[in-house]
This record gives C-alpha cells, structure tokens and sequence, in this order.
C-alpha cells in the first residue's frame, strides 16, 4: 500500500469513527448525597480510607504547606484507617489538572477553588457536590464569605482562608518624599499628588507586572468597583443587562490611564510578570503596590514590618463598593466522583476546628475563613488593621464574578494595551463590551447559568 | 486436502499479514485515532443544559468570527517568516564549518547546544534578557547606546518579533547540524574535481553545496514551518503569555485558552482540528519528500 493510499484509508477511518461516535456524555450526574455526615468510624473497625487533595495556596500564603502537613498528620492519628495524599498544584495547572481529572472522572476527593465563578463553573458541569447534605448547617454558617459559592441555594465549597488586597506602602520611602504619615493619599487626586512627589526623589512610586496578565485582573477588582453598589452589577453587564461602557463601568479605564500618564508605574510593567512587580516593592525599588495580605507575613520576614504600612486604595468613585475592602475567601470543594464524601467532608472540617484555626495564623500570618478563629492571636498592628477592614467593610473581589473569558480578554489584554499605548480608555471599555458580547454568543450553556446565578 | 479445507487455508493465508498487522493496528488506534475521534467529535458540538449538542460547523464559524483566533493565525503566519531566516542561517554556518575553519568542531557544539535545551529554560533566560529593565537593556545602557533600549516583549510592535529571533536562535542549530551532516556524506571528488575546474568558492556553493543539500533544505523547511504552526507554545506561554495585548497569541495557545481558562473545549476542539489538518498538510508533503528522496538515492 503506497503512503498516500495508507494515509487515505487512515483519515477515512477516522471520518467514519468520527461519524459513528456516540455523542460525549458530560460528566455523570451528581450522586445522591448522604442525609448527613456521620461520625467517623473507630479505627479498628473501619475500612482504609484514601484522601486526596489537590490544592494551591502555598504561593501565596507561605507557611500553608507546613500546616496542612501537621493537619494531615494529626487529622490520621485521629483517624488511623485514613491516609491523606496533599498534592500541590501550580497556580497555572490548578484549573487544567482539574478540568482533566473531571472530563475523567477521576483524581482528587478535595480540590482548591478560587472563590466564585472559578468555583461553580465547576458545580455547573457537575464536577463538584454542595456540602450542604455533608456539613450541618450550624458548622456551615462559621464559615466567611459563603456567599461566593452559594449557587441555587447551596453551598459548593468551604471557604479556607482570607485573601484580601490592601494598598502596601514603604513608609520610609513615603517620608523621604514628604508624604505625612497621618495623613495617606485617600483621593485620586492625592494618590497622583504622591507619585508626584516620589517621582521627585527617583523612587518608582507604584510597581506592578502585567506580561502574565493576572495582575490586570486584579486592577480590575481593586479599581473597577468605585462607581458601583455590588458584585451583582457587574454579573449583570456580563449577562448583557448592562453595558461595560456605560460611563460608572468604563471610568477606571481612565483613572488607571491618569496613573500611568503622571508615571506613578514602574516603566517595565509590561515586560514583567505580577511577582516581579511585587518584588520591587519589597526591593525597595518602589513605594506602593496594589498587594495581597497572604504576602504580608513573607514581606515582613524580610524587610520588616516597620519598613511597611497599608492604606486602603484611594477614592475616585462614590459607588457603595468604593469603601469596600476587597476580600475573598480561597476555599475546598468535595468531587462529585470522590469515593469517600463524608471522609472529605469531616477532614474540611477537621481544618476548622479552633486549634487547626489557631495554627493556620501561625504559621501564615493570614486569616482563617472561619468566625470562630481566636483573634486575641492578631498582635501586629498591620494584621490588626486588616483584620478590621475584613469584619468592617469587606466586599467582593469582582474576578470572582465575571466570566474568565471577560477576564482575561478584556482585562488582562486592556491593561497590557493601555501601557503599551496602544489603546485609549474608551477603546478599552469599547473592548471589554466587545468581549462580553462574544462570550454570550459563544456561550448560551454558561451565559445560562450566570443569568440563573445573577437572579436567584 | 478437501476443498472447504483449502478454501480455509486460502482465507487463513488472505488474513495472516492482517492479523501479524492487529495488535499494532489497535495500539495505534487508541493512541492516535481515538483521541482523534474524539476531538472531531467535540469539535461539532457545545454543551447546552448538561447535554452535549450536535451544532454542525456552528463551532468553526464562531471561531472564523474570533478577533483573537484571527490575530492568532496571522502571528503564526508572520512568525513563518523565520523559516526562511533559519534556513539561511543554517546553510551559511553550515558552509563555513564545512570549510573547516580554524575550531570548527567546537563551533558546531555551540551552535547545536541551543537546540538542545528546554524551552522553558531558553523562554525564561530571553525573558530576562530582553525585559525593560533586563540584561540587553543593562548592556546597550553601558556601551552609550541608550537610543537603541527598548521595551523588547512589552510593547506590541516589539513582542512578536523578539519572539521570532528566539526561535530562530534555538531552532538553527538543528539546520546546521542536518545539513553538515548530509555535506559530509557528499563525495570529495565533485569538489575537487570543481576546483581543479577553476571554480570558486560561490560556484562551488551554488553549483555543488546547494544542489547536494537540496532535500536537505526542504526537510528542513517544512520540518520548521511544522514547528512554527504547532511547536511554539512553549516559547509563546513562557516569554510573553500571548501578550501584550495578544500580540504573540498563536493558535496553540489559543486552545489552551479556549480549554482550559475559558471552559471551551469543544471551541478549542475545533481550532485543534484545523491546526491538525493544516500541520497534516506538511507532515503529508514531508512524507512525500522522503519518499522521492529514498526513489532519488536508489536510481542508479
């Protein structure tokens, strides 16, 4: 058989099993859940149980491997026919190894979710089961920010800790420029007066790093909010009953093109990746960052707590989000095809229990995603003042509430193009509807389900 | 022997290659044809209320109306320009070491090492170079050439054409080494013999080298162009993420997207069913130039 007839006779067999093909399946339907969780069964009698946990988190909460290691190790000497298998994933395989192990059915029994969309897409398709038939309710109701993965009435995941983004400051570098410490830039028109100022001395005033595109996204969440009431405002231009140029969703295109044009950003924030942005911060090289409290502990390790101060992130807008801190609770989920559900579900529970609470503090210097968490452990005046701003005046953090696409095509892609030149402000809100509109031609199935999680 | 017994016999001989053929055949086909099957599958189809719909061509006509996968296939189509450039550079570095000149040997190492480190390893380290703030700046700032710093992956005009020159750097050392290979398995005699002629040494390139590396060269050339339509994520996902502003967004990358941030599989499916048989294009014609390659040597 020559080449040509061998590849002939090839494709057509592949046409013809591409005809015949049974039409893919998604993933099985939820199993029918237990009525609720039971005790765990005494070591002696029970069955040996495997746990497996893919999760994330050590990136930006170091200290978190340390004390999931020592709660695994305790949570098996409790339970000594269970072992516990933690697999770290990185930040740009935790979504692709899931969506994997879901298409097959099969890999982890607790996965890590980012909060909102990131994780009901996943109890959209199936691949998650709500805890509210494994967890009381009463254990259910300790835990913060439940509104984030509460979908239909049910809850699809366990917040783990608080992730919240403060505006980081180099207090030293701030009085060397003349900027009182008691009184912090709290409008736009101060924050450009600062850079104004450090820019005076050669000091680099705000770094960031936008080549891998999540700090894009960030600025979205910190900046976008301003104008606006709730998450639900920007769920419902993404469903279309907005527009993303409507003047309240496009101004902060603006007033992040006002930073750049009076440089209060590092020159190389295109050519850097977040980390290195944030790393110039703690260099020295810079005088704020738009930071995230998990790093804060880190920070200190190495400069020192009093090299650094936080400050909330100057106003511009007068929406109810404009006086919120932005705060997201990174969380647990319990897999549909999981063999041992109720296993899963005592283990998250196991992590909150007071003393697992206490030692997550210690050793990361963030905060647990539970009420119950001792706070009398909160002694440094800058965790302090975190804390206050979580139980006071937290609001969403609105990547959580948008498509990713959206995210990532209009935010990540915007940010890029407005440091670069390429775009102006009013480009940038034109393409950001732009994207909104092609996500919900391209996607009746999830536009669906964001219009159901909008209304209910 | 009865007949039906011979007939048996005759059938058995019919079907023996076919049956020595089946357990490869099976191997290949779960391998390769069933992830191909699937694909195509979900490349015609979306996901709609928990079922997976028959749409018909509704996945490739989304993805003919994408600004994104628009920009991808021309990046692919510019970053072909390197194939060209390659081969050049290839071929006169080839030539050189060829001649011999004073150290050759070390210099074809050298030349090959790029080609065989990690593209992640080669994506970071030109990360690093070629930041704003990176070496390349740092050096052109020493030397007084201040004029010539640039923001060599942040800026959008910038981005895809550093990205070429890494691949380029990377991707030679194969052309050199494949072509100084088949330039050392060509008889002495046709050069001297030209010499004694009295030609020199671009008769000798034009007249001896280039004819002689001829497949050569179009091994070459496709086995990059294969390269530049479907190998070049790494570099891509490493030095610039498809941006800024989606000004390195190739078509592999595109997939990944679409797959696995966006929840698009079967739009991902569908731009993978292209860039198959586009890259089934070449890999048909790189078959077919081996084969008249093979027929070439066996003339007599």
């Amino acid at each position: 058989m020559s080449k040509t007839r061998f590849v002939f006779v090839l494709l057509t067999l592949v046409s013809i099993l591409a005809a015949c093909a049974q039409p893919v399946t998604p993933p099985a339907e939820q199993p029918q859940q237990p009525a609720a969780t039971e005790a765990p069964a005494q070591p002696a009698e029970a069955e040996p149980v495997k746990l497996v946990i893919w999760w994330w988190g050590e990136q930006e909460a170091p200290g978190a491997q340390q004390w999931l290691d020592e709660t695994i190790a305790e949570y098996q000497k409790l339970h000594r026919n269970v072992t516990i298998e933690a697999v770290l994933q990185s930040t740009d395989s935790l979504i692709p190894a899931f969506q994997s192990a879901a298409a097959a059915q099969q890999g982890p029994d607790i996965q890590y979710f980012w909060g909102g969309v990131w994780t009901l897409e996943f109890a959209w398709s199936g691949a998650l089961v709500p805890l509210d038939d494994l967890i009381p309710a009463e254990e259910r109701a300790h835990y913060i920010n439940n509104f984030e993965r509460t979908y239909d009435g049910k809850l699809w995941g366990m917040g783990w800790y608080l992730s919240g983004n403060p505006m980081v400051y180099n207090p030293t570098l701030f009085e060397k420029a003349g900027i009182d410490l008691n009184d912090l830039p709290d409008t736009w028109d101060e924050l450009i007066a600062a850079c104004d100022k450090l820019n005076a001395i050669g000091v680099t005033p705000i770094s960031g790093g936008l080549k891998d595109g999540w700090f894009g996204g960030w600025l979205f969440s910190i900046l976008g909010r301003q104008n606006l009431d709730s998450e639900k405002d920007f769920m419902k231009a993404s469903i279309g009953q907005a527009k993303f140029t409507d003047p309240a969703y496009a101004e902060w295109w603006e007033r992040l093109n006002q930073l750049k044009e009076a440089k209060c950003w590092n020159a190389d924030i295109n050519s850097v990746d977040y980390q290195q942005g944030q790393d110039q911060f703690v260099q020295g090289k810079s005088a704020m960052i738009f930071g995230n409290d998990t790093f804060l502990k880190g920070w200190a390790e190495i400069i020192g707590w009093d090299n650094m101060g936080v400050m909330r992130v100057p106003k511009y807008g007068s929406g109810k989000l404009a006086d919120t801190y932005v705060v997201t609770a990174q969380g647990l989920g319990i897999t549909s095809w999981s063999q041992h559900k109720k296993e899963a579900a005592d283990f998250l529970m196991f992590t909150h229990t007071p003393d697992r609470l206490n030692a997550w503090f210690k050793y990361t210097g963030v905060l647990p995603a539970d009420d119950r968490f001792d706070t009398a452990q909160i002694d440094q005046p800058i965790l302090k003042q975190i804390f206050e701003w979580v139980v006071q005046s937290s609001g969403p953090n609105l990547e959580n509430f948008i498509p990713s696409m959206l995210d990532e095509q209009a935010n990540f892609t915007g940010t890029q193009l407005l440091f670069a030149g390429d775009k102006t402000p009013a480009e940038l809100a034109q393409l950001t509807e732009e994207v909104a509109q092609k996500w919900r031609e391209q996607n009746p199935d999830q536009l669906q389900n964001f219009v159901n999680w909008y209304t209910k | 022997m009865s007949s039906s017994a011979a007939r048996r016999y005759k059938l058995l001989r019919l079907l023996e290659p076919y049956l020595f053929l089946a357990p490869a055949l099976i191997v290949i086909g779960l391998i390769f044809a069933f992830p191909i099957v699937r694909l195509v599958t979900l490349s015609f189809q979306r996901p709609f209320q928990g079922q997976l719909l028959f749409v018909g061509l509704t996945n490739y006509q989304t993805i003919f109306k994408d600004e994104v996968f628009l920009r991808a296939v021309r990046n692919n189509l510019t970053l072909l320009i390197s194939v060209p450039i390659m081969v050049f550079i290839a071929l006169i570095l080839a030539i050189f070491l060829f001649d011999r000149i004073r150290g050759w040997q070390f210099y074809r190492t050298t030349l090959f090492l790029p080609y065989l480190l990690p593209i992640t390893v080669v994506g970071l380290i030109f990360s690093y170079i070629f930041q704003l703030s990176g070496v390349l700046n740092d050096f052109l700032k020493v030397i007084g050439l201040e004029r010539f710093i640039l923001d060599w992956l942040g800026s959008t005009k910038l981005a895809l054409p550093t990205l070429m020159f890494v691949i380029v750097w990377k991707e030679v050392g194969f052309g050199i080494v494949l072509f100084l290979a088949r330039l050392m398995s060509v008889e002495e005699e046709l050069f001297d013999a030209a010499k004694i002629d009295g030609a020199n040494w671009w008769r000798l390139q034009w007249h001896i080298t280039i004819p002689q590396l001829a497949t050569t060269i179009e091994f070459f050339t496709i086995v990059s162009i294969i390269t530049i339509l479907s190998w070049v994520f790494g570099y891509v996902y490493v030095m610039t993420g498809g941006g800024p502003g989606n000004s390195t967004m190739v078509t592999e990358l595109f997939i990944y997207l679409s797959g696995f941030r966006y929840n698009q599989m079967n739009i991902a499916s569908a731009v993978s069913v292209i860039l198959l048989l586009v890259t089934g294009i070449f890999i048909f014609l790189e078959l077919r130039l081996r084969e008249r390659s093979v027929t070439l040597e066996e003339m007599p």
